[in-house]
């Protein structure tokens, strides 16, 4: 991929002199191995949905957990190096209660991915907060949330960057899925439709059958806030496909 | 808001420390001495006697318990008065002085000489060292002149021909220092002083309200109360006047008076007479 | 004041006492009603039986809609109000909004209670528009106990207008009274009438009222003379 590689991908503080920092995009392919995360936002609320590899019969597919609930307004979906993303999670959840704490407020889903990219960024950095590591994190994130400006969706990746999207896809099959989404994606879209039309997408890009098992799917909407969907709602959407 | 759980102090004196006390006071123990005069009284020789000023306000710690009370105290037909320090020992000691002065007075059939009043009440403020507070500004017109006094309540006493006391002497004593002249008018006097009991009223928070004075001359004696009101009360916008019938009525009882008539004529008897 | 304890071998043992806090006095009092809020405060700042300004009011304008009024030791109102700013300019850095009334109340809770062993020693009122645009009140003590009211008065003269506020806003007392909503005219008659009334009998009001009034549309302010004694 990088042809000229370098002494300069060896360090995370060392930019090359074609001014790129080798380690952070090495971080952000790494994302590219990992499974397929997908989250739509509607007027009605955020829908994520995750591929889940079972990659052996004698896995517990339940103890896969791609999706996890921030806060009650703020859910997260993830594809990378997973391990990475407990100490991720774990400072979201810190920063959303702590924000409820001082302000009796909920925290905003655009504050908590700023919060979570601080984190990010640390990497390197000498007297970093507890948390951060040494090299940057293998591990993309979808924040999907209510807040006062309604249902949003951002989008974090290794070098900290954060965007907010109508729909997003990660991990390995992230290109297709992308332009699917792009063909697919209109404003009126209802939350129903989203949550069909992740699976639709994700059964495309998945290498096995999608089934209720190897699929993870939530949705944060003003009514019911971050909801994960049991094994018997997935199937049900999967009949209508 | 903060929650109530501390002891409640039950009411009555309470003896626990004072044997605690009289050791820690032998081993050297200074105690504090808490003493303040919500009060500016002055007071100022002038060409023909004395003038005597007085604010108008009692305080109870913080609060304004009279807004109009009389601080300028009579001692004798020539002689008045100023008391700061506690109401109590103020009005009292300048009593019992009083009294004493008028019986002097009979006995000898004289009209009082100001030294006279001035020595009672030292005598009196020194045998009780201190613990009766009064803080006095004595003044008087007798046969030998006007005569100014400023009285301690420990008993010391000095003669003065411009004076003031109280929490406001600093302030009143600001004035008298840049305007007081011998031998200064009836008029300029009156105004001198109003001024200077008006800096007390202004600047020091235990003054307040009226302006009282007292002219005494050789065979006169002006008490100007209220004098000049140094603040105009603020008028108030709304009614708060209530409807009638706004008090809530908690009980009632009707009870009728048992009575038995024992005759509905009316008997008219004849006075008695010797 | 030294306490002079028990003879030691080496030298003598002294009690010593530090008294960090006075007590600078001031009045503060809010009132709301249906689409605003008043916070008003008057301007003496006193010591003992001193007068150190006649013109420095306790209310501190926080954003377009909240008022802050503040009484108790000076000093440390001056930290707290600067520390407040301070956070108030962060939290809009880092949210990109405005604090609402509410967040505000919140957080200077925390913030007393930060300093709960060595209190700031003052006594807060916020008064402001929330959420729903509504005219909203927050009283405080000085180690962060808070809650929501309509109307509520604090500082030197606090316990004294308060009792009165609770008759003629609460109509508490009266029998067969109309409980009529408050109009802003009426709450900026009532709270110059209260203060006239404070200033008369507690020594640390006085010199001169301001009235800030919030509404929707910001904050106007109206000051008012008191007596000087």
């Amino acid at each position: 991929m990088f042809l000229t590689r370098s002494e300069y991908d060896r360090g995370v503080n060392t930019f090359s002199p074609e001014g790129r920092l080798f380690q952070v995009e090495y971080a952000i392919e790494a994302i590219k191995l990992g499974s397929t995360a997908i989250g739509i936002q509607t007027n009605e609320g955020v829908v994520l949905a995750v591929e889940k590899r079972v990659t052996s019969p004698l896995i517990e597919p339940s103890s896969i957990e791609k999706i996890m609930e921030v806060d009650t307004h703020i859910g997260c979906a993830m594809s990378g190096l997973i391990a990475d993303s407990r100490t991720m999670i774990d400072r979201a959840r810190v920063e959303a209660q702590n924000h409820w704490f001082t302000y009796n407020e909920r925290m905003s889903v655009e504050s908590i991915t700023q919060a979570v990219s601080n984190l990010a960024l640390q990497f390197g950095d000498d007297d970093a907060d507890p948390g951060a590591m040494s090299r940057p994190f293998g591990v993309a994130l979808l924040f999907a949330g209510i807040d006062p400006k309604g249902p949003q969706l951002f989008h974090m990746d290794p070098s900290g960057t954060f965007i907010q999207y109508d729909a997003k896809a990660i991990g390995s099959g992230s290109e297709g899925a992308q332009q699917a989404l792009q063909d697919t994606y209109h404003k009126s879209m209802t939350l129903k439709e989203a949550c069909k039309e992740s699976l639709v997408i994700l059964k495309q890009v998945m290498e096995e059958k999608l089934n209720a098992t190897n699929v993870e799917m939530a949705t944060v909407t003003p009514q019911r806030m971050f909801k994960m969907f049991s094994k018997e709602e997935i199937e049900g959407i999967i009949k209508d496909i | 808001m903060a929650a109530t759980c501390v002891e409640f102090a039950t009411g009555g004196f309470s003896f626990e420390n004072c044997r605690r006390n009289a050791i820690l006071e032998e081993k050297g123990l200074k105690p504090p001495k808490v003493y303040k005069t919500g009060t500016t009284i002055v007071g100022i020789v002038f060409s023909d006697g004395i003038i005597l000023g007085a604010d108008t306000r009692a305080t109870e710690d913080t609060i304004v318990a009279d807004k109009n009370c009389s601080k300028i105290h009579y001692l004798a037909p020539n002689i008045y008065c100023c008391g700061a320090g506690t109401a109590a020992d103020t009005e009292k000691t300048t009593q019992i002085i009083s009294s004493q002065l008028e019986l002097h007075r009979l006995n000898t059939d004289r009209t009082v000489r100001v030294c006279t009043a001035n020595r009672l009440l030292k005598q009196m403020l020194f045998r009780y060292q201190g613990h009766i507070g009064a803080a006095l500004v004595l003044g008087g017109v007798d046969s030998t002149g006007p005569h100014l006094y400023s009285i301690w309540p420990h008993g010391s006493t000095d003669v003065l021909p411009y004076v003031t006391m109280g929490s406001g002497s600093l302030a009143a004593m600001s004035v008298f220092e840049s305007r007081y002249t011998p031998g200064i008018s009836r008029e300029d006097g009156m105004k001198l002083v109003r001024d200077a009991i008006a800096a007390g009223i202004f600047n020091d928070l235990g003054s307040g309200s009226n302006i009282d004075l007292c002219v005494i001359t050789k065979d006169k004696v002006d008490y100007l109360r209220p004098y000049d009101e140094a603040n105009k009360k603020g008028v108030r916008q709304g009614k708060y006047a209530y409807k009638k019938g706004t008090s809530c009525v908690l009980t009632e009882t009707v009870r009728k008076v048992e009575f038995v008539v024992e005759s509905t004529q009316v008997k008219v008897e004849a006075m008695d007479t010797v | 004041m030294s306490l002079q304890m028990e003879q030691h071998e080496y030298g003598t043992p002294m009690q010593r006492y530090w008294s960090p806090y006075a007590m600078n006095g001031g009045t503060g009092l809010a009132v709301s009603g249906a689409d605003f809020a008043i916070v008003a405060s008057d301007s003496r700042l006193s010591e003992g039986f001193s007068i150190h300004s006649r013109d420095a009011p306790k209310t501190y304008q926080l954003t377009d809609t909240t008022v802050l009024s503040c009484a108790g030791f000076h000093g440390d109102i001056l930290a707290l109000t600067k520390y407040l700013e301070a956070r108030l300019q962060m939290y809009e850095h880092e949210h990109n909004k405005k604090m609402s009334t509410s967040a505000i109340a919140a957080m200077l809770s925390t913030i007393l209670y930060y300093k709960r062993f060595f209190p700031y020693y003052v006594y807060n009122i916020i008064g402001g528009i929330d959420d729903e645009g509504k005219g909203c009140i927050y009283s405080f003590d000085p180690v962060g106990s808070y809650e929501r009211e309509t109307y509520r008065a604090g500082g030197s003269a606090g316990s004294i207008l308060q009792p009165l506020l609770d008759n003629q806003i609460g109509f508490k007392n009266q029998q067969g009274v109309v409980k009529t909503p408050l109009t802003l005219q009426k709450a900026v008659q009532l709270v110059k009438d209260v203060f006239i009334s404070a200033a008369e009998r507690d020594i640390y009001t006085g010199d001169s009222l301001v009235i800030r009034i919030i509404t929707k549309d910001g904050v106007k302010t109206e000051t008012f003379p008191l007596r000087r004694d």
